[in-house]
């Protein structure tokens, strides 16, 4: 088995070098673009064309890189995905601070702000007063919060399919195609028996799902919606300028 | 290539389709007994040139496994780099291969368990119709694992070899011992054996090496492949190779130790065991022994029904090769075809008068010719192919030519000698199937050019796999 470090778990002399040098064949391929090739990243960096298919290949075996269909060309691989999908967002502009706050002084419930990737979901501002109850889940399994099935419904009407969904058979369907008909999401007693959330999508100006506004709070708030749904609308359209 | 259970497979259980497609515990017990028959006192030194030859074509077909993952393995690889007609030819050697293994596999289980029989009921060993129902037995209880699935074949082949492998290392230490210390280094020289006979052992020992590369096979189903596999292979020939070094030295020492002639044992195993005073271990022996063929036969078949079900898929076969079992995710149709006629023509050999050694012997030539032959395509396949994707550089392109060259001088060296043996009829079969194959792949040619285009699938990087893809 490779040891990264050595028999001895030291740096040995010539490694940190090797590492730095893998470090910029990855930032050249990341410059170039997708299908860039062996020779160009190796004539790019001025490095020697042996080193270079070695440390490409490296990259490929940890996934750090993927090896294109012409078997020529290079990309980013899903290692690279998972670096930048672990950096935490960054805080929402003042604006949308002062519209977060003022909604949670008119409404007595959880209220949480989230942005959407291609099939990611990052916690833009949770609520510091009714705390998410069970974070990664919310991140990971999709078809568990009302945020998370907005999400899935938008990837659904664009015909995508997510990776990150922990019970597919489950009802799912009814959930989506409520979502898809009623403009917003929810669900009751998925994450604590007696409790739901709602989910209400912001759009940019194209019509693309770019962040989620998340209400959670009793059953009974929950069966009756139409005051939050129109609350939470109402301050998503200030809020899609703002995070769009 | 949906369908298969993608990425599902650890590192262990990619080592073990490796490991138990060599069977290295059953080949250091019976492949040395065959080098010796024809090497002589140079069988020790032929086993270190088959090392050497196998790791110079493992670190060659690495030169793919780090590139490409697929399921036809070597017959994609050589697609890659010669065209499919290459490719196909290649397909068709390691059909031959695997084939012959795992029916030379089937029949050793079968010789090794009636042996065991023989112990407790005397004669039972020399019983033509024991070991033909200990055969099908076999490859009924392959049959059953093979459908089941790749994760239950892989465990347990890696935990049987293991076993096995740690049963003859004790046997080698125990008979070392009585000799007390120093090395024979007679045992290193190449004594009165002629080139030619010395090319004919090492080709033989290369059988013993043979199916390193099958976990080529798993590249679909394996976990990070391009590190995973290329370590896999390397590593199998290097481990069983010093498995081979230390075990035909032990058997030879042993046996002069004896006053006898190695080459005229049946079992030498189990004759040092009983000769030495621990016929127990011998007993052992004898179940890992077939124990580790069974897991070879398994694991050849696998490999095989690999390639049967890429080329289903490929259009070079009907395609209902390509068809996988709904539940179990495994090649089912490719299994429910293949496994029969490995299982029936040893039953067949031997029921026309062969005994079950005899059998073995005449496997072993389809074996080497068939996996010889691959090697040689995709060693040659390999400077073409790094050159098309702009990556050549010197060393991999030397070690291939080498590769290629040597292994062409051996492989005919051996054909022509065995033509003059009595198991002349399986250099004509390899032959034969492989003239047929290129005759074969000339016509579809004809009738389906498209086909012929499209072959070499290979697994390539899904969107999740891109970032942003």
């Amino acid at each position: 088995m490779a040891d990264p470090l050595g028999a001895s778990g030291e740096l040995r002399a010539r490694q940190p070098k090797a590492i730095h040098s893998a470090l910029t064949v990855l930032e050249e391929v990341a410059r170039a673009g997708a299908g860039v090739t062996a020779r160009e990243v190796s004539e790019g960096l001025g490095l020697p064309r042996a080193t270079t298919y070695r440390l490409l290949n490296l990259l490929v075996q940890d996934e750090y890189l993927v090896r294109m269909p012409d078997l020529r060309g290079f990309a980013l691989g899903r290692k690279v995905a998972e670096l930048v999908g672990s950096v935490a967002p960054s805080r929402p502009p003042q604006a949308a601070r002062e519209v977060i706050a003022e909604l949670r002084q008119r409404i007595r419930g959880g209220v949480h702000v989230v942005r959407y990737g291609d099939d990611s979901i990052s916690i833009v501002d949770s609520d510091p007063d009714f705390p998410l109850n069970d974070e990664l889940r919310v991140l990971r399994e999709f078809d568990a919060s009302a945020i998370g099935l907005l999400l899935l419904a938008e990837q659904r009407s664009l015909g995508r399919a997510s990776a990150r969904t922990a019970h597919a058979g489950r009802g799912i369907d009814d959930d989506l195609a409520a979502a898809l008909a009623r403009g917003y999401s929810s669900q009751i007693g998925r994450f604590v028996p007696g409790f739901g959330c709602i989910g209400v999508p912001i759009r940019d100006s194209s019509g693309l799902l770019v962040a989620g506004l998340c209400f959670s709070g009793p059953r009974t708030r929950i069966e009756s919606p139409e005051r939050i749904v129109a609350e939470l609308a109402n301050s998503g359209r200030s809020l899609a300028p703002l995070l769009a | 290539m949906a369908g298969l259970a993608r990425r599902s497979v650890g590192f262990y259980d990619v080592l073990a389709q490796s490991v138990s497609a060599v069977a290295p515990s059953a080949a250091a017990t019976t492949v040395p007994l065959m080098v010796a028959a024809a090497a002589g006192k140079a069988t020790v030194l032929a086993l270190f040139a088959a090392l050497l030859l196998c790791l110079l074509v493992a670190t060659t077909v690495n030169q793919f496994t780090r590139r490409l993952s697929a399921p036809g393995s070597l017959f994609t690889f050589v697609s890659k780099g010669l065209g499919g007609g290459a490719g196909f030819v290649t397909g068709v050697t390691l059909l031959i291969g695997y084939g012959f293994i795992a029916m030379f596999s089937l029949a050793g289980a079968g010789y090794y368990l009636a042996i065991l029989v023989g112990h407790f009921v005397p004669g039972a060993e020399s019983s033509g119709l024991l070991v033909c129902i200990l055969i099908v037995a076999m490859g009924g209880l392959s049959f059953v694992v093979l459908a089941r699935g790749i994760r239950i074949s892989t465990r347990v082949t890696l935990l049987v070899e293991t076993l096995s492998v740690g049963i003859i290392l004790a046997l080698v230490v125990a008979l070392l011992s009585t000799q007390g210390p120093g090395i024979d280094w007679s045992m290193l020289s190449l004594g009165d054996t002629t080139p030619g006979d010395f090319a004919i052992g090492a080709v033989l020992a290369i059988t013993a090496f043979v199916g390193f590369e099958s976990s080529a096979t798993l590249g679909v189903e394996a976990r990070r492949p391009f590190a995973t596999i290329p370590r896999a292979i390397v590593w199998t020939v290097i481990v069983s190779g010093l498995l081979y070094l230390v075990a035909s030295y032990t058997q030879f020492v042993g046996f002069s130790g004896l006053g006898r002639d190695f080459v005229d044992s049946g079992s030498p195993v189990n004759d040092l065991a009983t000769a030495y005073g621990v016929e127990w271990m011998g007993l052992l022996l004898d179940v890992s022994i077939a124990a580790s063929f069974f897991a070879c036969a398994v694991s050849s078949t696998t490999a095989l029904v690999r390639v049967v079900f890429a080329m289903g898929r490929e259009g070079l076969l009907p395609s209902t090769f390509g068809r996988t079992h709904r539940r179990f995710s495994t090649p089912i149709v490719a299994i429910c075809v293949t496994l029969p006629i490995l299982t029936l023509v040893p039953v067949l050999v031997i029921a026309v008068g062969n005994d079950a050694w005899q059998a073995m012997s005449f496997f072993i030539v389809g074996a080497a010719g068939g996996y010889i032959a691959a090697y040689i395509l995709v060693c040659a396949a390999v400077p073409v192919f790094l050159g098309r994707i702009g990556e050549a550089t010197v060393w991999p392109v030397v070690r291939a030519s080498v590769a290629a060259v040597a292994l062409a001088i051996v492989l005919t060296v051996y054909l022509v000698a065995e033509l003059a043996t009595p198991q002349w009829p399986g250099v004509v079969i390899v032959v034969a199937i492989v003239l047929l194959a290129v005759a074969a792949h000339g016509l579809l040619g004809v009738r389906y050019p498209d086909r012929r285009r499209s072959v070499g699938a290979y697994d390539e990087p899904t969107r999740e796999d891109v970032l942003g893809g």
